[in-house]
């Protein structure tokens, strides 16, 4: 259809009928749908008076999809706009290439001898994971609410039938797959290099790594959507999920060192307390699980074997859940009560 | 640190104590157990074949489980054909042996009692020259237990500890007073210790120990070769007191991650030297204290692999004169700690030409001559905070730790003094033979690994790209 | 279809709407009309369940806060200028709020041909001319018909001949039998789709008319005769207000220029007036009216 046959019935009469007289092109009448369904009866049309376009545009009845289809539409889109966005290219190639770093250097650095265990290349992965992992992941989450509703692009997707709360998980599901594909990428980079070059990492616990990482991811992610459901401006958002993850990363650690060494903590005082971050909760239950176990770290560490052995593995879930949920439900409930605009 | 250490002096000393009093070298022979032991001889099948024999026979004994307690009291080969199995019943020793030149091969011994006080054994030796071979033993409190017992040969036997609580069992090998011994090609596993006391001349040589306390420890005893063993998992891999004379080469130990997690640990020990070990994956590689005890000898380290240990070496403060040369430190979370606040003067990481190879070296080597162009130095903030706070260590790992070794090195107020220096440190690690068959068969697995994320993760992408283009 | 009862909706300076009631019956097509601020948008939000807002609205039946998603199941909404994802394609889109509503396998491009943009779905959003876009956002409005069409001054952004084309699309898509709720600020628009115009000031109901007799009932009264109807910016509103005055015509303000009453003779008087003030015109429609309650607006492109 051209333009010009819109300006057919464009020329609107500036005559004087009660209602304005409408002139439909012919062609629009006529047009055939290609959806091929009957419509249903709408309740707000019981005249029968539609052309034959509305009838054929007209879905099953006028119920709307169930939560979980909504959220996986939702989720797809957010995730195929995710891997096109700059953001997402930028952290893959970021952490697969430090992670190319890291085990060229540990390769070049054992020497090829080989030998398998914990050691400077899963400690480098680790350390990788803590640095990249949060920010990606918080920036992710932060960008995801603020700056659609900055562009009035929430408005618009809430007009739909859609509720609030699909709206939200489907956007952190999106993410958090989108998160996931670069943790995989990443990762993978590094453990094909570490293969390639022959250092004896156990797969099994590059795989575990890469969960954790994901969780992490997760938890980072509940807490960035949280930031921006609460933001007015994306800018804003994603300052405040830098902060955060400068705080986690950095502020928190040194205060509590120290805060340990001032107020003479107790060891399982100083335990408990790293435990409140979540990088740390990541850290330790990737030492924990990996070769190496937590007396690596210390008098701390060795207490915490000791007190509670199998149990960790419990209380560090349960601390990684924690990170996932509590920010999720919140910024679900606060994306209910604000106003989309 | 220095709680561990007094847990451990404790330990030993009552260890030594124990000994002293409980153990009377030659004369240990309490009616009671004399008497368990007749009624055995007299009634069992075995004990009236060795009855009758003569002195210097051989005794085959055919398969059959054999309810026994035996004392041997002429000098016999007793051979156990496939499937002879001697049970203790759960109750004493199994096999005493009290004359000189006995051999006993090819024997299960399994079941001894549970009396930590008797030190219920499967194989008593109280007498010289005695040959165990051959033999396995499951479920027995001590193994084999030598009392003044002088050149033995026990080899190739595979002695199993009871599954008790570790302050429960007994020694899977103990030579007490019994010189110029081999023990050789066997195995130990689920016991407390295999141990030595003023035992010298001896030679350990290819032994395997799993899951015990001490893979092997010697107290007082000198002039012994250690050699080709592999001690994995236990709580300490090889436990030298107050001993000289020690040669240790060629072992592997791997994994050694109790209290103390020494791979070898050394106290008060003199003239001794440490070659081509792997020590990987312990607590701390080395641990030293007041070794070597003279000034006659340095303590030589030379050609081991230090990888991937929480400590690669802890010196006391007390170690002095000790010197490391070619040796590869890899990733050893702390390379090389000092405990307390002590120093490392007084040892030496080089040793003229020779150097160590450093995985945490930073230099670069311009002329090309395998050695680095500047000396390697030891000095990060973070380190020197938990060698004072050692519960700082909880934050190892983290990027903290850069930043604050970042900040360490970047403003010189706050840099550290350098715990130690090698003038010659190498580019390239060591080549050491023996060890590279050690090099994982992870590879393949690992690369499953890398397959399968980055198939995932493609997969991701790519169903997510192609979901649009309707 | 849309019952709106006693909606108050409160901003930080006096802005919003107060007590609306307004109630609009299948097949009903109302307009809402007002200077901006007036509280149009506002209302709109409201019935979209956008906003948190006091008192009651129902749509179909159901509880716009309670039911929302349900009640939106029956409204398709074109927004003043869609945004949506830049990178998106048109298909994409299409498809994406086709799922949203309950839509199963949908073949974008005959939906993208109703609306005149068949062939452009494998364009990005990005690449759409403001026109496009609207147009794909009637597109999108549209999928699974729903009975109800509410549209947020959707010319606003579109120029002169953007304009005709998208109200003729609407006037012939829309159709008889679809209830509407609109904000305009033209009155050709209101001519073409609306049959009632509710009147909004300072964010309450002030009356609602029979769109036929709205555009002379507003600024004629009903005593006949032309109007013009000037578009001018903003900040140039008061002073044409003030020229006007002094030229001895009774202007009104509306959203987006003046109203004001000429002799049929002298049309381009207010023009004239104007020009010498330097105040600048960008647009303006004349609007007749036989004082007999039937309007009809002329549209002329300067």
């Amino acid at each position: 259809m051209n333009l010009a046959t819109f300006r057919a019935g464009c020329d609107l009469d500036t005559g004087t009928s009660e209602t304005p007289t409408v002139i439909v092109p012919q062609s629009l009448r006529d047009a055939t749908s290609p959806l091929g369904k009957g419509g249903g009866q709408t309740p707000g049309n019981a005249s029968g008076k539609r052309s034959s376009y509305d009838m054929e545009l007209c879905a099953s009845g006028h119920l709307p999809p169930g939560m979980a289809r909504n959220v996986l539409t939702v989720a797809g889109r957010e995730l195929r706009d995710a891997v096109r966005a700059k953001w997402f290219l930028l952290y893959t190639l970021a952490f697969a290439g430090l992670g190319l770093a890291i085990s060229f250097v540990s390769a070049s650095a054992t020497g090829g001898s080989g030998l398998a265990s914990f050691g400077r290349t899963t400690a480098g992965m680790i350390n990788l994971v803590l640095l990249v992992v949060p920010l990606m992941a918080l920036t992710a989450g932060a960008g995801a609410i603020a700056s659609d509703r900055e562009r009035g692009m929430l408005q618009y997707l809430l007009a739909q039938p859609v509720s609030r709360s699909e709206v939200y998980l489907g956007k952190y599901v999106g993410l958090a797959f989108a998160l996931l594909a670069c943790i995989f990428l990443g990762l993978g980079v590094c453990a094909g290099v570490l293969a390639w070059t022959g250092i004896g990492t156990k797969p099994g616990a590059v795989l575990w790594l890469t969960g954790l990482s994901f969780g992490l991811a997760l938890g980072m992610l509940s807490v960035g959507m949280l930031i921006s459901s609460l933001s007015r401006r994306a800018s804003v958002a994603v300052g405040t999920a830098v902060f955060v993850w400068l705080t986690l990363v950095f502020v928190s650690d040194l205060g509590l060192m120290a805060g340990a060494m001032a107020l003479r903590l107790r060891i399982e005082q100083l335990f408990w307390l790293s435990l409140v971050n979540p990088l740390q909760v990541f850290k330790m239950w990737s030492l924990h699980s990996a070769d190496a176990s937590l007396d690596v770290l210390g008098p701390a560490g060795l207490y915490a074997t000791e007190e509670y052995g199998r149990g960790l593995n419990a209380i560090f879930a349960a601390g990684m859940l924690a990170w996932v949920i509590v920010p999720l439900a919140i910024g679900v409930l606060v994306m209910n009560r604000r106003a989309a605009a | 640190m220095n709680g561990v250490l007094g847990a451990i002096l404790i330990s030993v000393g009552g260890l030594v104590a124990r000994a002293g009093d409980g153990l009377p070298g030659n004369d240990h022979e309490s009616p009671r157990d004399r008497a368990g032991l007749s009624r055995a001889v007299l009634t069992g099948e075995i004990g009236k074949r060795i009855a009758g024999a003569e002195e210097g026979a051989t005794i085959e004994i055919g398969p059959g489980v054999y309810r026994e307690h035996l004392r041997i009291g002429k000098r016999i080969t007793l051979v156990g054909l496939p499937g002879a199995i001697l049970d203790g019943a759960g109750s004493g020793d199994i096999v005493e042996i009290a004359a000189e030149g006995v051999t006993i091969r090819g024997f299960t011994l399994r079941n001894t009692g549970i009396d930590l006080e008797q030190e219920n054994a499967a194989i008593r030796v109280l007498a010289g020259r005695a040959t165990i071979e051959d033999n396995v033993l499951e479920d027995v409190l001590f193994g084999i237990d030598l009392r003044g017992a002088p050149d033995c040969i026990i080899r190739g036997n595979r002695i199993g500890g009871k599954a008790l609580d570790i302050a429960r069992r007994g020694d899977g090998l103990r030579l007490w007073r019994s010189d110029r011994g081999i023990i050789e090609y066997n195995t130990l596993h689920d016991g407390r210790d295999a141990i030595l006391w003023y035992s010298s001349g001896i030679t350990v040589r290819g032994n395997r120990s799993e899951n015990c306390r001490y893979g092997l420890h010697l107290m007082f005893s000198d002039e012994v070769v250690i050699e080709d063993n592999t001690l994995t998992g236990n709580s300490v891999g090889i436990y030298l007191m107050y001993s000289a004379g020690v040669e240790i080469a060629r072992n592997r130990l791997v994994r050694n991650r109790g209290p103390s997690g020494y791979g070898i640990g050394l106290k008060e020990t003199d003239r001794f030297r440490v070659q081509e070990n792997l020590i990987t994956g312990n607590r701390v590689g080395v641990y030293l204290d007041g070794s070597p005890f003279t000034a006659k000898q340095p303590g030589e380290f030379a050609r081991n692999i230090f990888a991937f240990n929480d400590i690669g070496v802890t010196f006391l403060p007390s170690a002095r004169g000790n010197e490391f040369s070619e040796n590869n430190f890899i990733d050893n979370i702390t390379q090389v700690a000092v405990s307390g606040r002590g120093t490392l003067t007084g040892n030496r990481f080089w040793k003229g030409e020779a150097g160590n190879f450093w995985s945490d070296y930073t230099g670069y080597d311009r002329d090309g001559d395998g050695i680095g162009d500047f000396v390697h130095e030891s000095r990060t903030l973070f380190e020197s905070l938990t060698d004072r706070n050692p519960a700082m260590r909880l934050f190892l790992f983290s990027p903290t730790q850069q930043a604050i070794e970042f900040v360490g090195r970047a403003l010189p107020a706050v840099r550290p003094e350098s715990k130690f220096e090698d003038e010659v440190p190498r580019m390239r690690p060591v080549e050491i033979a023996f060890a590279r068959e050690e090099a994982a068969g992870g590879a393949l697995g690992l690369g499953g690994a890398a397959a399968l994320l980055l198939t995932a993760g493609a997969g991701v992408l790519v169903a997510a790209r192609r979901d649009g283009g309707t | 279809m849309i019952r709106i009862e006693q909606v108050t909706k409160r901003f930080g300076r006096g802005a919003g709407v107060r007590d609306v009631c307004l109630e609009i019956g299948s097949g009903d097509s109302v307009a809402l009309w007002g200077s901006n601020g007036a509280g149009k948008t506002t209302l709109i939000r409201c019935v979209l369940g956008l906003i948190p807002f006091g008192g009651k609205i129902r749509v179909g039946g159901h509880d716009v806060r309670r039911r929302g998603k349900h009640a939106r199941m029956l409204i398709g909404y074109v927004p003043q200028e869609l945004s949506f994802y830049d990178e998106f394609r048109v298909n994409e889109a299409v498809v994406f709020f086709g799922r949203l509503k309950g839509l199963g396998a949908l073949r974008a491009d005959g939906v993208l041909g109703r609306v005149g943009l068949s062939g452009e779905g494998r364009k990005r959003i990005r690449e759409l001319s403001g026109g496009m876009k609207q147009r794909l956002a009637l597109a999108i409005a549209m999928l699974g018909d729903p009975p109800i069409l509410i549209l947020d001054e959707v010319t606003a952004s579109l120029d002169a001949c953007g304009r005709r084309e998208f109200v003729s699309l609407l006037s012939g898509l829309c159709g008889a039998g679809r209830t509407m709720l609109f904000a305009s600020h033209r009155l050709e628009e209101i001519a073409a789709l609306a049959k009632r115009v509710a009147v909004l000031e300072k964010g309450t109901l002030e009356r609602t008319v029979d769109a036929a007799d709205f555009a002379t009932g507003i600024a004629v009264g009903d005593r006949g005769g032309t109007v013009v109807h000037l578009v001018i910016p903003a900040p140039a509103r008061a002073e044409a207000m003030q020229v006007l005055r002094s030229g001895g015509l009774v202007p009104t303000l509306n959203g987006v220029g003046v109203l004001v009453r000429v002799d049929e003779n002298r049309k381009a008087m207010p023009f004239g007036l104007l020009s010498q003030a330097g105040v600048r015109v960008d647009d303006f429609e004349v609007i007749r009216s036989d004082g007999h309650g039937a309007a009809g607006v002329h549209k002329e492109t300067p």
